[in-house]
C-alpha cells in the first residue's frame, strides 16, 4: 500500500481525464507487459503506457464522448489506484488460471494470485475511508449496474470456489496441505512405475500394489473430504491411463458360476407353483343360494327375459 | 313378466335356483321333501371374480332416529353442538400429525434398514469383484432380501392378512360403505407399517406410498374413537362421533391425509377421498379433509427435516419426492402432444397387459397359494428371484457411465467397469426404487443408454406384476411410475435420436415423467386425483395439460381391456362394491326380482326368545330386521312396516335385559341411553356371548323406542336404477320393499344390488359365497 500512495499523484495527473474512459483499452494494452508483472513494483511503468495510447486514441473518443465530468463525479485518485491494482492481480490470476487449466494445477500454482486478488477486492469493497475521505466501494463498484468489478470478481471467485482449493490448502491458503503432498508423491510412484513398462499385461500386475495404494489414499481423502481439483483430476487422468490406456480392467471371469446360481434361483419358483398347484388342495367356495321372491329372476333367465 | 320369467326357468333349465333358496329361510322349509333338502346342498366352485363373500357387512350409515336420538338431541344445547364441530377440527388435525409421524417413521425406517443392506451388498460385491466368487455376493443378497421379506411376509400372513397389499382396494371399499372386517384395526396399522418397512427394504418392487393411505385411513378411525378397542384402552373422548357416519368421514380425511403425506399432495389426497368416497361429502367435510391433508404434509416435513439435520426447512414435502422439475426442461411443445397422447396409449396397453398377468396369477394365488406358510415362501422366492434377476442384468451389462459430480448415485456399483465409472445397469436396480424414479426423472441425458433401460423395462414390469398380489403389505404405485419412467426414457431417448437437431426433445426427463403418469394411469385407472397428484409431487403445473391428456389416453385404451387393478383386486374379493351407476339396460328390473323375501320381522313388541333364535339362526345372518306392526292372524300374512331394528341394537338391548316385565323395576335403573350402543360400537358382541335364561325367554321386549321409525321404504314397481341411487346416495344398509297396503314384502341390501354386472354378454348375476 505505501508503493501505491506514493505513485499517487504521479497516476493522478496522467489518468485524470481519462481514467473512466479508457481504462478497458488500455487495460487491453498492457496485455503483454503485465504478463510476467507481479503486483505494484511495475507499476509506474505500466501506468505510463496507457497515457501513450491514449493519447493517441483520444481524438477519436472525444468525439463521441465528452471525457470529462464535473468535480463531484470524477473517481476519486485513490479509487483508481485501488482500481489498476485490482487489474492487475485479476489479469495475473485469470492468466495463471488459463495457464494450469489443462492438465488442472490451478490449486497449487494460482493460490497466491487469488490471495492478492482477493485482497484488493476486500479492500475496494470495504467501507473504510481512503485519504481523500472517500469510499471505492460506491465509486467503483455500484456506479453503474453492469458492476464490473464486482461480477468479474464473483466469476472468478465460483471458479475457485468450485475447484475446492481450499481444501488442499492450509487455514489461510498460505500453502499446500501435508495431504495434498503426499498424495502427489504416491501419484508420481505410481506413473514413474507406469513408465517402467511397454508390456500392458506386465504392468498390470507389476504396478497394481502402488495403484491400489494410491487408490485407497485417495478414498480416504475422499471421505475426509480433503481433495480439490486438482487431485480430482490427477486421479481421473491416472484412471483413465489404468483403465484404459493400459486396459488394466478387472476380468469377468464368473459368468459360468453366476449363471448357474442365478438359472437354480430362477428355477425354484416353477418348482413352486408346479408343486402348489399339484399338491395344495384347491380352494372352494360354498354357494349359497339367496332367499327370492317366487318370482325371483336367477342369473340364468336374465337373458332369455330379454329375449 | 315375471310370469314369463318363471316359465322359461322352468323349461329351459331344469336345475332352478329359485326353487332352492326358501330352504335357507327355514320358513317354509317343511314344505319341501327330503329330497329337495339332499339336492340344495351348497355346491362347491373354485374361487372367481364372480362371487360375492357373505362375509362383508355394509356400514350403517343412515342414522337412526329413534326415541332415544331425539332425546340426546333435545338435551344436547347449541354450545355443544359448536364443541363438536371444533372437536371434529381438532380429530383431523390429530388425524394429520398421527399420518406425518408414521410415515415419516417408515421414511427413516426405511432409508436406514436399506441403507445398511446396500452398503453390505456393496462391500461384499466390490470385494469379490477382485477376489473372484461374485455368486456369492449374489447369495447374500438374496438371501438378505429374502430374510427382510420373510419377516415381513410372516407378520402380515400369520398376524394379519388384512394389512397385505396396498389398502386401496381395501380403503376404497370402505369408503364406499362395505364394512371389511378388521380393516381399521391398529393392529393392522401396526402390521401394515412393520411390513412396509420390510418389504421395501427387502429390495421387493414395491413402493411404501400405497400403505400410507391405508394406515391413515386405520389412524384416522382409530383417533376418531378416542379410544383402542385392541388395547383395552378408552380415554372416554370423542365418544359422539363412535357410528359409522361419523368414522366414515374421518376414515376418508384420514385417506386424504395418507395420500398428502405419500405424495406430498395435500390437495390430491382431498380428491382422492372425494374421489373413492365422493357420495357422501359436503363443503365443510371438504375443507376439514384439506386441513387434516396439509397438516399431514406439513408433519412430514418437519420431522423430516429435523432428521435431515436442517430443522425448518420444510421443502420435502412427501415420501417421494420427484424432484423439481426446473430449467428449460420443463418447457413443452404444441407438437409434443401428439406424442404424449401416443405414450398415454402406450401406457394404457401396459397398464392392460399388468393387470391381465396380475389377474390370473391373483385367482392362481387365491385358489392354490392360501396356506400362510405358502404365502411366506412364496414372498420370499419373489425376493430371492428379484435380487438374483437384478443381479444378473448389472453382472451382464456393459453400460458404463463416468461417475457424476454431484454424485446422485447413493450406491454406485463399480464392478467391471473402468475406474472412475459406475455400472448404470445398477443405478436402476441397487437402489430403492423411489431413488430410481428420480434418476430416470432427473439424470442428465445420456446417463442410460437405451438397451439399458429396454431391459430394465421389462424386467422390473414382470417384477412388479408377479410382486403385487404377494401375501406383503406394499404398494404398486412406485413400480407402476419406475416402469413407466424408464420406457418413457427410452421413448425420449430413441426420439432424440430421430430428430438430433432439435434441442427441445434431447431431454429424456420429460418423457421419463410422461411415461410414469402414463404407466401409472395405465394401471390403477384414476382420473382426476391422479392428476393433480402428479402434477403436486413434480411441484410443476406446467405439465398438468400434458399429465391430463395422458391419464385420459392412458384410461381410455387401458378400459378396453381390463379394468383398473384395484377394481380386479376388490372384485376377486369377492366384495360386494356399488359403482356410481346401476349397470346400464337394467331399468326393467324392479325391486321385487332384486329383494330378497321373505324377511324375518319382528313385532313391535316381540318375544326375546324369538328374537335370541332368529339372532343366533347360523345360516341367515341377518343385520337388520323390519319391525311390523303385530298381527293377530297367520304367519303368511306379512305385516305392516313400522320400523327397522339391526342386530347390533337388538344385541345391546339382550345384553342390558331391557324387557317389558323388568319395566318396573327398571324405573330405578338408569334408562337405557345411546351412549350404551356407542359404548358397544364397533364390534358387539356375538349372539352366543350373552345369556339368556330360559325364563326371561319368555319375557317380551319392546322394540318401539329404539328402532328406526322411519326407515327407508320403496314399492315392489321400482326399477333397480331408482334403488341402486337410493342406496349409493344415502348410503342405506337395508331398504325395505313394502306393497301397496305397506306390508313388508322384502328387503335390498348391498348385496342384491352389487349382484348385478354387466358381463361379456349383457347382464350377468354374482354369486353369493362363502369365504
Amino acid at each position: 500500500m505505501d508503493l501505491l500512495t506514493k505513485f499517487r499523484f504521479v497516476i493522478a495527473c496522467l489518468f485524470a481525464e481519462y481514467a473512466v474512459t479508457f481504462i478497458p483499452v488500455a487495460n487491453c494494452s498492457i496485455y503483454p507487459s503485465e504478463m510476467s508483472g507481479d503486483s505494484a513494483s511495475k507499476l509506474p511503468s505500466a501506468a505510463a503506457i496507457p497515457v501513450a495510447q491514449a493519447s493517441t486514441l483520444g481524438s477519436f473518443y472525444s468525439l463521441s464522448l465528452q471525457s470529462t465530468f464535473p468535480e463531484d463525479l470524477e473517481v476519486d485518485e485513490y479509487c483508481v489506484e485501488l482500481l489498476r491494482v485490482y487489474r492487475q492481480r485479476y489479469v495475473t490470476f485469470a492468466n495463471c488460471l488459463v495457464t494450469y487449466a489443462r492438465p488442472v494445477k490451478i490449486c497449487q500454482n494460482c493460490y497466491t494470485g487469488f490471495n492478492s486478488l482477493d485482497d484488493i477486492y476486500k479492500n475496494i469493497s470495504s467501507d473504510q475511508l481512503g485519504p481523500g475521505n472517500v469510499t471505492c466501494h460506491d465509486s467503483l463498484m455500484r456506479s453503474d449496474r453492469m458492476m464490473l468489478l464486482f461480477t468479474l470478481y464473483n466469476n472468478l471467485q465460483d471458479i475457485w470456489t468450485s475447484a475446492k482449493c481450499s481444501k488442499c490448502l492450509t487455514e489461510h491458503q498460505e500453502a499446500l496441505m501435508n495431504d495434498t503432498v503426499y498424495f502427489m508423491a504416491t501419484l508420481n510412484q505410481s506413473l514413474s512405475c507406469f513408465e517402467q513398462y511397454q508390456n500392458h499385461t506386465e504392468l498390470c500386475k507389476d504396478c497394481k500394489a502402488s495403484y491400489k495404494r494410491l487408490n485407497e489414499l485417495y478414498g480416504r481423502m475422499e471421505k475426509n473430504q480433503t481433495l480439490c481439483i486438482d487431485l480430482e483430476d490427477a486421479m481421473n487422468m491416472t484412471q483413465q491411463l489404468w483403465s484404459k490406456t493400459y486396459y488394466c480392467l478387472l476380468p469377468r471371469e464368473e459368468t459360468v458360476p453366476v449363471i448357474a446360481v442365478s438359472s437354480f434361483m430362477l428355477f425354484l419358483p416353477v418348482i413352486f407353483y408346479l408343486s402348489s398347484f399339484l399338491h395344495s388342495e384347491q380352494k372352494k367356495r360354498k354357494l349359497i343360494h339367496p332367499k327370492r321372491a317366487k318370482s325371483s329372476s336367477s342369473l340364468m333367465n336374465i337373458q332369455d327375459k330379454f329375449s | 313378466m315375471a310370469n314369463i320369467t318363471k316359465k322359461v326357468s322352468w323349461s329351459s333349465r331344469g336345475d332352478d335356483r329359485g326353487e332352492r333358496t326358501p330352504l335357507l329361510n327355514g320358513a317354509e322349509e317343511a314344505k319341501y321333501n327330503k329330497q329337495d333338502i339332499v339336492r340344495s346342498r351348497p355346491k362347491e366352485i373354485p374361487h372367481n371374480e364372480k362371487l360375492l363373500s357373505l362375509k362383508y357387512e355394509s356400514l350403517d350409515y343412515d342414522n337412526s332416529e329413534n326415541q332415544l336420538f331425539l332425546e340426546e338431541e333435545r338435551r344436547m344445547s347449541h354450545m355443544s353442538f359448536r364443541c363438536l364441530e371444533i372437536t371434529r377440527w381438532v380429530i383431523c388435525g390429530l388425524i394429520g400429525i398421527f399420518t406425518g409421524l408414521i410415515a415419516c417413521m417408515i421414511d427413516i425406517a426405511v432409508e436406514n434398514l436399506a441403507g445398511v443392506k446396500y452398503f453390505a451388498v456393496k462391500e461384499n460385491i466390490e470385494k469379490f469383484t477382485e477376489l473372484g466368487g461374485l455368486s456369492i455376493s449374489l447369495i447374500l443378497w438374496a438371501v438378505l432380501n429374502s430374510a427382510f421379506v420373510m419377516v415381513g411376509a410372516i407378520t402380515v400372513a400369520c398376524f394379519e392378512p388384512i394389512a397385505a397389499g396396498s389398502g386401496i382396494p381395501q380403503i376404497k371399499c370402505y369408503l364406499n360403505g362395505v364394512k371389511i372386517p378388521r380393516v381399521v384395526r391398529l393392529k393392522t396399522l401396526a402390521i401394515k407399517v412393520f411390513g412396509v418397512i420390510c418389504s421395501v427394504a427387502g429390495g421387493l418392487a414395491v413402493g411404501k406410498e400405497g400403505p400410507m393411505i391405508h394406515s391413515g385411513a386405520v389412524v384416522a378411525a382409530g383417533v376418531s374413537q378416542g379410544r383402542s378397542t385392541s388395547l383395552k384402552k378408552d380415554f372416554k373422548i370423542f365418544e359422539y362421533f363412535r357410528r359409522d357416519t361419523e368414522k366414515r368421514d374421518f376414515v376418508s380425511a384420514g385417506a386424504a391425509a395418507g395420500v398428502s403425506a405419500a405424495f406430498g399432495a395435500p390437495v390430491g389426497g382431498v380428491l382422492f377421498s372425494l374421489e373413492e368416497g365422493a357420495s357422501f361429502w359436503n363443503q365443510m367435510l371438504t375443507w376439514r379433509i384439506f386441513f387434516a391433508s396439509m397438516i399431514s404434509t406439513f408433519t412430514l416435513n418437519f420431522f423430516l427435516s429435523i432428521y435431515h439435520g436442517k430443522p425448518g426447512q420444510l421443502s420435502s414435502p412427501g415420501l417421494i419426492n420427484f424432484g423439481r422439475f426446473d430449467g428449460d426442461s420443463v418447457q413443452y411443445n404444441l407438437y409434443e402432444i401428439p406424442l404424449f397422447i401416443i405414450m398415454g396409449a402406450l401406457g394404457g396397453m401396459l397398464g392392460a397387459l399388468f393387470n391381465v398377468i396380475n389377474y390370473w396369477l391373483t385367482i392362481f394365488r387365491i385358489r392354490y397359494v392360501h396356506r400362510p406358510c405358502l404365502q411366506v415362501m412364496e414372498a420370499m422366492l419373489v425376493a430371492a428371484v428379484t435380487a438374483t434377476v437384478s443381479f444378473a442384468m448389472i453382472y451382464f451389462s456393459n453400460d458404463c457411465q463416468p461417475l457424476g459430480q454431484d454424485s446422485t448415485e447413493e450406491y454406485p456399483l463399480q464392478l467391471f467397469c473402468a475406474d472412475g465409472e459406475y455400472n448404470s445397469m445398477a443405478t436402476a436396480f441397487f437402489n430403492t426404487p423411489e431413488r430410481s424414479v428420480r434418476s430416470l426423472f432427473h439424470n442428465p441425458p445420456g446417463t442410460y443408454n437405451p438397451i439399458t433401460l429396454g431391459l430394465f423395462t421389462l424386467a422390473y414390469f414382470f417384477l412388479a406384476v408377479w410382486t403385487y398380489g404377494l401375501t406383503v403389505s406394499a404398494g404398486v404405485f412406485i413400480p407402476s411410475l419406475l416402469i413407466g419412467a424408464a420406457w418413457g426414457r427410452l421413448f425420449g431417448i430413441l426420439l432424440s435420436y430421430i430428430a438430433s437437431s432439435q434441442s427441445i426433445w434431447a431431454d429424456p426427463g420429460k418423457y421419463a415423467l410422461i411415461g410414469a403418469a402414463a404407466q401409472l394411469g395405465g394401471i390403477v385407472r384414476m382420473t382426476l386425483s391422479l392428476t393433480v397428484i402428479l402434477v403436486e409431487a413434480t411441484g410443476n403445473v406446467t405439465y398438468g395439460f400434458p399429465i391430463m391428456l395422458v391419464l385420459m389416453t392412458a384410461k381410455i385404451v387401458g378400459d378396453y381391456f381390463i379394468e383398473g387393478l384395484y377394481d380386479i383386486h376388490i372384485k376377486l374379493q369377492s366384495v360386494p362394491f356399488l359403482h356410481w351407476e346401476a349397470p346400464p339396460t337394467s331399468h326393467w328390473l324392479t325391486a321385487r326380482e332384486v329383494m330378497s323375501s321373505p324377511v324375518t320381522c319382528f313385532n313391535r313388541v316381540e318375544k326375546v326368545g324369538r328374537i335370541v333364535d332368529v339372532l343366533s339362526n347360523t345360516s341367515t345372518i341377518h343385520n337388520g330386521f323390519p319391525v311390523v306392526v303385530d298381527t293377530t292372524d297367520n304367519d303368511d300374512e306379512p305385516g305392516k312396516i313400522c320400523g327397522l331394528i339391526l342386530r347390533s341394537q337388538l344385541i345391546v338391548l339382550l345384553k342390558h335385559k331391557v324387557f317389558v316385565e323388568r319395566a318396573s323395576s327398571r324405573l330405578s335403573q338408569r334408562r337405557l341411553q345411546l351412549k350404551d350402543f356407542r359404548d358397544a360400537y364397533p364390534r358387539f358382541p356375538p349372539i352366543q356371548s350373552i345369556h339368556v335364561s330360559q325364563d326371561e325367554r319368555e319375557c317380551m321386549m319392546d322394540l318401539t323406542e329404539f328402532m328406526n321409525p322411519t326407515p327407508y321404504t320403496v314399492p315392489q314397481e321400482t326399477s333397480l336404477p331408482r334403488v341402486f341411487k337410493l342406496f349409493r346416495a344415502l348410503g342405506l344398509r337395508h331398504l325395505v320393499v313394502v306393497d301397496n297396503e305397506n306390508r313388508v314384502v322384502g328387503l335390498v341390501t348391498r348385496k342384491d344390488l352389487a349382484r348385478y354386472h354387466v358381463g361379456k354378454d349383457g347382464l350377468e348375476e354374482l354369486h353369493l359365497a362363502q369365504t
